[in-house]
Order: structure tokens, then C-alpha cells, then sequence
């Protein structure tokens, strides 16, 4: 064999391959810059609509809502935006993209971590640009600069492992349809019966028992915590359990998905 | 080694189908090994095992002596793949698609970058080197395709179907590149439905349908299979076929066929196509034209298939 084989040092691991696949994940964004705003309009059209026109009917006044509920339904914009994980790994997928990468010697997780990372950034910008708008229309934190980072990196935590159950779902759907109907079906009703919008006492029952076990319950709470200038406890401690036990099911399952979707 | 790619038994289901039942192939290395078949023969899902993208019920597939399913990860470090669909991104450039590659295999990004911009020039891309691959024409996206696989100059090369949709002179192009390659010591399996591409490109060629090698050989050996030479005869006029076919069975006892209107006599040697020269002579039967010659590719399809020429042509439209 006479083939010239160029060597480069191969010191770059799985963490510096996941960064290749985040650049190119946001590499579009200079070819279609209109994309920065697409990030954020679906959050902040959920903030302004539930605010200014539900939020006067259910607390007496728009102001009392926002300051009750501001932050946690950016959250659960942000919560919705995960669908993007999923759409996007179903497209690489359908592009061949993805049959190249994988004949490569590169680290399956870096292929899927580069792209929850990119979508990762694009929270991120979301969340400064509607919660900018929020402070603009009015909204206060209680806990200063500290809180407001602490309920935003709470945010950001349950985002990421949350983005990993999108991951399992764009590698196993068969249709960009079947995307779109588990987010409704799915984090709708997990967005509702939280303490997003509502205290809990508010709820029936059986419900309310749910309503406490409920992930995004952890994440209101622990947001509200921060954001009144609290000292975390218990709500901080099952957020925490609820975003090591989601990674540490569905990074195996989706794993397990790549493999069976592209090696088998 | 004796070879690059061997392959033995390989069958792989998907339910009741078999695209592959108990095929063997094998490449020396530094040649080219062109597998030949319709679509729906089997040849992409072989690709796909000897790059390690699914795995095979049965057999064995060694690529570099390396066994495709126990060590898939060292087959894929010395392995190119250019698969029948666009391993691109389409949202990124010509460039940034090349440097992507050379990132995630180990490459600093001013190396990444440096080999990028070789190959963009030996693929003649400079041109589109900035803009996004989606807005490539198909025969650059195949360029871009290719040089995206040897990144990190593969000892060993798939191509799978690397032409189809092309236009001749897109594929005259890509044709000089793999040419090129092979002569700097790859290896290259390479599919194809084209039987010119196959007697263009390959040392060998495996002939494949529904899921089985039918024949095997170089080139000229495989034209030797249908049966030594081709006698051709056109007749001035077209209702003289019969009798010319009739003339042929009586002086050699060959079975000859019809096609495009002319008589094609299958003779072991120059002897045997004298002697129906001489009978249709004494008949006295009017000919425009007749010839000697090597069986084409298309011919050693036909008799090795049974398919008939039209339902290969619906198979190449599709």
C-alpha cells in the first residue's frame, strides 16, 4: 500500500468534536441571519399574549401576572423550543450528512451533543432577548443580579437534559409530523398541570398530587426561589434529581437510537 | 495482505427480502473492483456493511484485514465513503463542509483549512468555494462529495453509484479523479449500473442481481463468458431476418437473436463466422453491413441475467 496517509494528531476528543458539530450547527446562521430572530418569536409572542391578554382576567391586573408568572412562561416557551433538537436531528439525518459522519471515526455522543449544544446557544439568546423584553414591560426580580442568574442557569440546566428526551424522539420518529404531535401531546400537558401558571392548591385533587412530582413544577419553583431572593431547598434539589435521572435515561436511549438508526 | 476488501458470504434480510444472499468479492490492493447490477441488486446495502453502516446477518467483510463488524472503529480510520445521496450539509459552503470533515478528524484549524483549499482546487470548486453546497449543481455536488471523502486520503475508497444523474462530461470528470486516485495507490469499490463506467474504471468487475454474484472476472474475461465473438449482420431489407437466422443455424448451428433490426450470431471463432458469410454469399441475400466483434458489457449483462434490454432500460430510467 503506497497511499499517502495524512496524519494529524488526533488529540481532539469527543468534547472538541461536539464543538466542530456546534459551529456547523451555527454556521446557517450567517447564511440566513433572519434566524436570530426566529429563535425568540415563539417565547416572546407566548409571554405578550398569555400576559396582556389572559394574564388581567386571571390576577385582577397584567403587572401582578407578569410578576407572578413572567419568568416561568419564558420558561415554558423555552420548554416548547426543544422540539427544535428533534427537528433538527431528524433533517441531518434525512440529508446523508449523517451516513458520512458515522463511516468516520468520530464519537456518536459528539454528534448528538454538538447539535443539543447549538440549540443550547439559541436558548440562551432567547432567553436574554424575552427576558430583556420582560424587564422592559416591567417585570422586577426580587433576587438581584445573582438570583436572576441563578433561576436563568436553572433554566438552561433543565433545557439541556430535557433537549436530550427531543433527541430520542428526532431519532426515532418517522415523519416531521410525529415530531410536532409528541410536543403537543407531550409538553403541553406537562407545561399545564405545573406550577408555571398556577399555585397548586388551585388544582383538583389527583392532579395536585401530579403537579408536585411534575418536572417543570421543580423548575417553576426553583426559579421563583431565586428570583424572590430565596435560598435554595428542596425544590432546587428535585430539579437537580430530575435533570441527572432524565440524562442519565435518555443519553443511553438515544445513543442506542443513533446506533440502531444508522448502523443496523 | 492479499487483499484490500474481501468479502465472503455475506447475506444480509430486510424481512422476507434477501438484498444480499451469500456474496463474495475481493480487491487487491490498489485496484478498483466495480460491482455491477440493476437497482435493487444489493449493492448499495454492501457498500453500506463494508463502511461499517449496518451489519451483515452472516458472512464475513474484511476491509484491511480488519474484520467490518469487530473492528468497525479502525475500519473507519482507514476508510472514504461516498454514498449514492449527498453526505453534505447543505447549509454550509463547499469550504466549510471540507473543513468540518478535517476538524472532526483530528486536523488544527489551520490544517483543516490548508487541505480545504487543496482540494477545492484539484476538484476545480474555487469558483463556488464560498457559497453553500445546496446551491451546487450535481455534478459539483458529486466533486464536493468526493473530495469531502478523501479528506484524509482513504488507503481504501467506496463509491457508491458516484454518476448517476450525471451529465457525460460531469462524468468524464469524475472518471479522471478516481482514475487519479487508484494511481496514487487507493483502493476503490465502486458501484455502478453503467456497464461503460465498469469497463472504463474497474480491474474487475462483480456482476450482482437479486442479492447474488452471477459472474466475476476482468473485464475481458467476462466478455469471453458470453461465448468468444458477435457476428452482426444487417440485411437491406428487414424481412430477410428470418431467413438469415435460418442460414446461421445451418452452417454453425447457432442460436442467434434479433436486435435494432439486425441479426446477432454469438461464433467460438473467425472459422465459424466465415461459414455463414459463405451461405448467406450463395443465397445471394443483400446486406448493408456486417461486422466481428467483442461481446459488449450490455451483452454479458443480458445473457448473465435474463433480463431483457427493455425492462434494463426502465431500471435505468427509474
Amino acid at each position: 500500500m503506497t497511499t499517502a496517509t495524512t496524519t494529524w494528531t488526533t488529540t481532539r476528543g469527543p468534547l472538541a468534536q461536539a464543538a466542530s458539530m456546534t459551529a456547523r450547527s451555527l454556521a446557517s446562521i450567517r447564511h440566513q441571519p433572519a434566524q436570530l430572530i426566529e429563535f425568540f418569536m415563539i417565547p416572546l409572542m407566548i409571554l405578550l399574549s398569555i400576559t396582556f391578554f389572559m394574564g388581567g382576567q386571571m390576577m385582577g391586573s397584567w403587572k401582578d401576572f407578569l410578576q407572578y408568572a413572567g419568568p416561568t412562561i419564558i420558561a415554558m416557551g423555552l420548554f416548547f423550543a426543544i422540539t427544535a433538537t428533534g427537528l433538527g436531528l431528524y433533517g441531518d439525518i434525512k440529508e446523508g450528512v449523517f451516513d458520512r459522519l458515522t463511516a468516520m471515526p468520530v464519537s456518536r455522543f459528539a454528534l448528538l451533543a454538538g447539535r443539543i449544544a447549538a440549540d443550547m446557544v439559541k436558548h440562551t439568546w432567547a432567553l436574554l432577548v424575552v427576558g430583556g423584553v420582560a424587564f422592559a414591560i416591567g417585570y422586577r426580580s426580587d433576587g438581584g443580579v445573582l438570583g436572576t442568574a441563578g433561576a436563568a442557569l436553572a433554566l438552561l440546566l433543565f433545557l439541556f437534559a430535557a433537549s436530550w428526551t427531543m433527541a430520542l424522539v428526532g431519532l426515532t420518529a418517522k415523519s416531521e409530523e410525529q415530531i410536532q404531535t409528541w410536543m403537543i401531546s407531550l409538553l403541553m400537558p406537562l407545561a399545564y398541570t405545573s406550577t408555571i401558571f398556577i399555585e397548586k392548591d388551585t388544582l383538583p385533587g389527583p392532579v395536585q398530587w401530579w403537579a408536585s412530582a411534575n418536572p417543570l413544577t421543580a423548575l417553576a419553583d426553583t426559579m421563583r426561589m431565586f428570583l424572590s431572593g430565596g435560598t435554595p431547598g428542596s425544590e432546587t434539589l428535585a430539579l437537580l434529581a430530575w435533570c441527572a435521572a432524565i440524562l442519565a435515561v435518555f443519553v443511553p436511549l438515544s445513543l442506542r437510537a443513533y446506533r440502531r438508526k444508522l448502523t443496523s | 495482505m492479499k487483499y484490500a476488501i474481501e468479502v465472503r458470504g455475506l447475506v444480509k434480510a430486510f424481512g422476507e427480502v434477501r438484498a444480499l444472499d451469500g456474496v463474495h468479492l475481493a480487491a487487491a490492493p490498489g485496484t478498483v473492483l466495480g460491482v455491477l447490477g440493476p437497482n435493487g441488486a444489493g449493492k448499495t446495502t454492501a457498500v453500506r456493511i463494508l463502511s461499517t453502516l449496518t451489519t451483515a446477518d452472516a458472512g464475513t467483510a474484511r476491509v484491511l484485514g480488519h474484520d467490518v463488524a469487530a473492528e468497525a472503529g479502525k475500519v473507519r480510520e482507514r476508510i472514504g465513503l461516498t454514498g449514492q445521496y449527498a453526505g453534505l450539509d447543505p447549509a454550509l459552503s463547499g469550504e466549510q463542509n471540507l473543513m468540518l470533515i478535517a476538524r472532526l478528524l483530528g486536523a488544527s484549524r489551520r490544517q483543516a483549512r490548508q487541505r480545504a483549499h487543496e482540494l477545492i482546487e484539484r476538484f476545480d470548486l474555487a469558483h463556488a468555494a464560498g457559497r453553500a453546497a445546496d446551491k451546487y449543481s450535481g455534478g459539483m455536488r458529486r466533486r464536493l462529495d468526493l473530495a469531502a471523502s478523501i479528506v484524509r486520503r482513504p488507503e481504501v475508497l467506496f463509491l457508491d453509484e458516484p454518476t448517476t444523474g450525471l451529465d457525460p462530461k460531469s462524468r468524464g470528470g469524475l472518471w479522471d479523479i478516481v482514475r487519479e486516485l487508484v494511481a496514487e495507490g487507493t483502493t476503490v469499490l465502486l458501484t455502478t449500473q453503467y456497464l461503460e463506467e465498469a469497463d472504463q474504471l474497474a480491474d474487475s468487475i462483480a456482476v450482482i442481481d437479486t442479492g447474488k454474484v452471477i459472474a466475476s472476472g476482468t473485464p475481458s474475461q467476462l466478455k469471453q463468458t458470453v461465448g468468444g465473438q458477435v457476428l452482426r449482420l444487417s440485411p437491406a431489407r428487414p424481412e430477410s431476418l428470418g431467413q438469415l437466422a435460418q442460414l446461421a443455424d445451418w452452417a454453425i448451428g447457432a442460436q442467434s437473436r434479433q436486435e435494432d433490426g439486425d441479426l446477432v450470431v454469438p461464433v467460438a471463432h473467425a472459422g465459424e463466422a466465415q461459414a455463414v458469410m459463405a451461405r448467406v454469399g450463395q443465397a445471394g441475400i443483400d446486406l448493408t453491413g456486417f461486422g466481428l466483434h467483442e461481446p459488449t458489457l450490455d451483452e454479458v449483462f443480458l445473457t448473465l441475467t435474463g433480463h431483457t434490454a427493455e425492462t434494463k432500460q426502465k431500471e435505468l430510467a427509474a
